[in-house]
């Protein structure tokens, strides 16, 4: 291969009469530089966002969540729980009541919302799914001092303690101490056989839930699971259990496990352990397409661009014919020919993969730097570079030649770099209003090493099948023909 | 000049024609005749009678129609295009009217092309084109490119290309043809020196009388076939 290069940079360097060529070719590089900083930046976003995601979720979720099909009560629990815990990957599990409720305000007749109750055991909550981690205020859902308070000021009954969602509490503008009324069951009017009336419980807000995930914030209150028990009139029967796992990735490996291990029988009905890709998987999905959708895009540039380079082979090809016919007079084989182009056309492929992978992991970085930048003046850096290459096109003033020539490479180098430096910055989403919707504060970026190899790969051969077609044509020139073409 | 009489090529009823569509265009209607190792045997005829064609065949750039060259007893065209490739960096070297030296490489880079093909030690190849450019005297213009060099020179280090990998036999294709008296000479006299001094066998075609009357054989191409 060492021939083959030779000639094949040489060609590439050659500016003599060709200067056309060598435009064609560094747009071609240009062109597959894009291609590839693009899918980096792109696909490093949507994997910060995942795993965003995925962290924010983890930190708040069971990874597995064992009920029954129809959601229905079950009983022995304790000693289920202790056999789950006993399994491989499991840290450990707790007991769960997941259900709704209405919600009365003091001295309110109507419901006034209707919330998700999730009864819980805290101490083995804990150790599930963090839950006091998250919790501001009391989380003492049985003896809190603000029970106590509640108990000895008011002249009602007082279940027990309620941690609310912060933005439910918001919505429902309940300070701590408040006293919530929870919908127990409609009962029968004594006297009116027609009228329904509302058996409700006390429960005092002792914290509020701040785990900045929508979902739980806006619906969810939770209650100890001895309160839970008795306000659905369910003595020792409990109808979720939530398990942890030491690595989250084996949840759809365990769950059938963990299905197995409860050992539930017919009459119970049929288990369904949920893990939580399950639970949040068309989000998961949807991020997936969009990866794939990217790298499909990335292809189409990188095939773009590696048009142009078989353009450029093409015209390089025609000018050399008779360097060709030269060469096989000389001994050089047809593989030899089609490799000097394939070379050729490979080079300018690489250079514009590493080209982009650079530019691509350094806006990666930039976009993850908190590092104050300079002002916009900064930009004014650029002026020099635009001037000189002003004054050498325009007015050929300066010879542009050697040191010339690469004093100001440099300077556009310095330029570009200090004004990406400038321009690029972590994208704010509380800036733009959007921290409530990602439910992160800035835009997340993750760079995945696997996947830069895979796009460099995935590039290359596009741009390496591109060189096939002018190569051999290069290779089957007949030496005679082309010693005579001028 | 020469005392071997030993044959290297025997070409043997061979055949060419071009076509044109349906229509056949015969160049060489059957040729026969022996280049003996270490002679200067010239190739003339006018113009269009098929010696550059005659030459090409020689050379393996091009295929017979039929019949058959043999180098020491060996038919050429039966070997497989690689080899052939391999066979014509080894033993062939070619001089054409116009020198053919690639435009993006220098003087010594042009006549180290064919031994770098064949992928041997770089640093030997160099001293190899190096010794070989001032042997037609050249030293001074090693790094030069193709279009810094006058046309006596360009043909020179198209010789001394043709030599990098010691040939058995040199093609030439109106070598003179091209250059005015002063630098005809001088690359006729190089020729002749490097037969004298290292028995290569030179094949040359011309139209030119008084180069073929100093060599040591005459080839007579008419109508496509030999008169000797």
């Amino acid at each position: 291969m060492k021939f083959e290069w030779f000639v094949a940079s040489r060609y590439l360097r050659s500016r003599r009469k060709q200067s056309f060529i060598s435009i064609i070719s560094i747009i071609s590089i240009v062109g597959v530089a894009l291609g590839v900083a693009t899918v980096i930046l792109v696909i490093a976003v949507l994997d910060g966002v995942e795993e965003g995601l995925k962290e924010r979720f983890l930190s708040n979720e069971a990874h597995v969540v064992l009920r029954l099909i129809d959601h229905s009560f079950f009983g022995n629990y304790q000693n289920r729980i202790a056999q789950i815990e006993t399994l491989d990957d499991v840290v450990a599990a707790s007991p769960v009541i997941l259900a709704q409720t209405g919600v009365f305000r003091e001295h309110a007749n109507t419901i006034q919302d209707v919330i998700i109750i999730k009864g819980i055991d805290p101490e083995q909550e804990n150790k599930v799914t963090g839950f006091s981690d998250l919790v501001q205020g009391s989380t003492d859902l049985k003896n809190s001092e603000l029970i106590e308070t509640a108990r000895f000021i008011r002249d009602e009954t007082i279940t027990g303690g309620i941690v609310l969602g912060g933005r439910l509490a918001a919505r429902f503008g309940v300070v701590e101490g408040d006293v919530l009324r929870l919908l127990v069951k409609l009962e029968q009017h004594p006297f009116n056989e027609s009228m329904l009336v509302p058996d409700l419980a006390n429960f005092v807000v002792i914290g509020f839930y701040e785990s900045e995930i929508e979902v739980y914030d806006s619906n969810f209150g939770f209650i100890h699971i001895d309160a839970a028990q008795k306000l659905y009139n369910q003595k020792n029967l409990v109808n979720s259990i939530f398990v942890r796992l030491t690595d989250a990735e084996l949840a759809t490996r365990t769950a059938s496990k963990i299905e197995d291990t409860a050992k539930f029988s017919v009459l119970e009905g049929m288990p369904d352990a949920r893990t939580w890709m399950e639970v949040h998987a068309p989000l998961f999905s949807a991020l997936r397409l969009e990866k794939i959708a990217t790298v499909i895009i990335e292809a189409l540039i990188i095939l773009v661009a590696s048009f142009n380079i078989a353009s450029t082979l093409i015209m390089t090809v025609m000018e050399k014919t008779k360097d060709v016919g030269t060469l096989r007079t000389l001994g050089a084989s047809r593989g030899n020919i089609m490799r000097i182009f394939m070379v050729q056309g490979s080079i300018i492929g690489i250079f514009g993969i590493m080209l982009g992978t650079v530019l691509g992991l350094v806006i990666c970085w930039l976009l993850s730097s908190n590092a104050v930048r300079p002002s916009y003046w900064s930009l004014l850096v650029l002026i020099v570079p635009v001037f000189l290459q002003i004054l050498i096109t325009t007015q050929r003033a300066l010879r542009y030649k050697g040191g010339w020539k690469f004093a100001v490479s440099v300077l556009w180098l310095i330029g570009i770099a200090s004004a990406l430096y400038c321009i690029v910055k972590p994208i704010s989403f509380v800036d733009l209003g959007l921290s409530q919707i990602y439910q992160m504060h800035q835009m997340p970026i993750k760079i995945n090493w696997l996947f830069v190899i895979f796009i460099n790969a995935l590039s290359l051969s596009i741009c390496w099948l591109a060189t096939l077609y002018p190569a051999w044509q290069a290779a089957n020139l007949k030496p005679v023909e082309a010693l005579q073409h001028e | 000049m020469t005392n071997s009489k030993e044959t290297l090529i025997r070409i043997v009823d061979l055949h060419k024609s071009y076509y044109d569509g349906e229509a056949e265009l015969p160049v060489l209607q059957g040729l026969d005749f022996e280049v003996n190792t270490s002679e200067i045997l010239a190739v003339i005829g006018a113009s269009g009678v098929g010696k550059s064609t005659l030459l090409h065949i020689i050379g393996t750039l091009d295929r017979p129609t039929t019949g058959s060259v043999l180098y020491e007893d060996q038919d050429i065209f039966a070997l497989p295009d690689t080899e052939l490739a391999r066979f014509r960096n080894q033993e062939i070297g070619f001089v054409f009217q116009f020198h053919h030296l690639l435009p993006e490489f220098t003087a010594l880079e042009n006549v180290a092309m064919g031994a770098l093909i064949a992928a041997a030690n770089n640093k030997a190849i160099y001293e190899d084109a190096e010794a070989l450019l001032n042997y037609v005297g050249l030293s001074e213009r090693m790094s030069h490119y193709p279009n810094q060099l006058s046309g006596g020179e360009r043909q020179r280090v198209a010789i001394a290309r043709a030599l990098i990998n010691k040939p058995k036999v040199v093609l030439a294709d109106e070598p003179t043809g091209n250059l005015d008296r002063r630098s005809s000479e001088a690359i006729l006299e190089l020729l002749w020196d490097l037969n004298t001094k290292s028995g290569q066998t030179f094949i040359i075609v011309t139209h030119n009388r008084e180069l073929a009357r100093q060599v040591d054989r005459v080839v007579e191409l008419v109508d496509g076939k030999v008169v000797l």
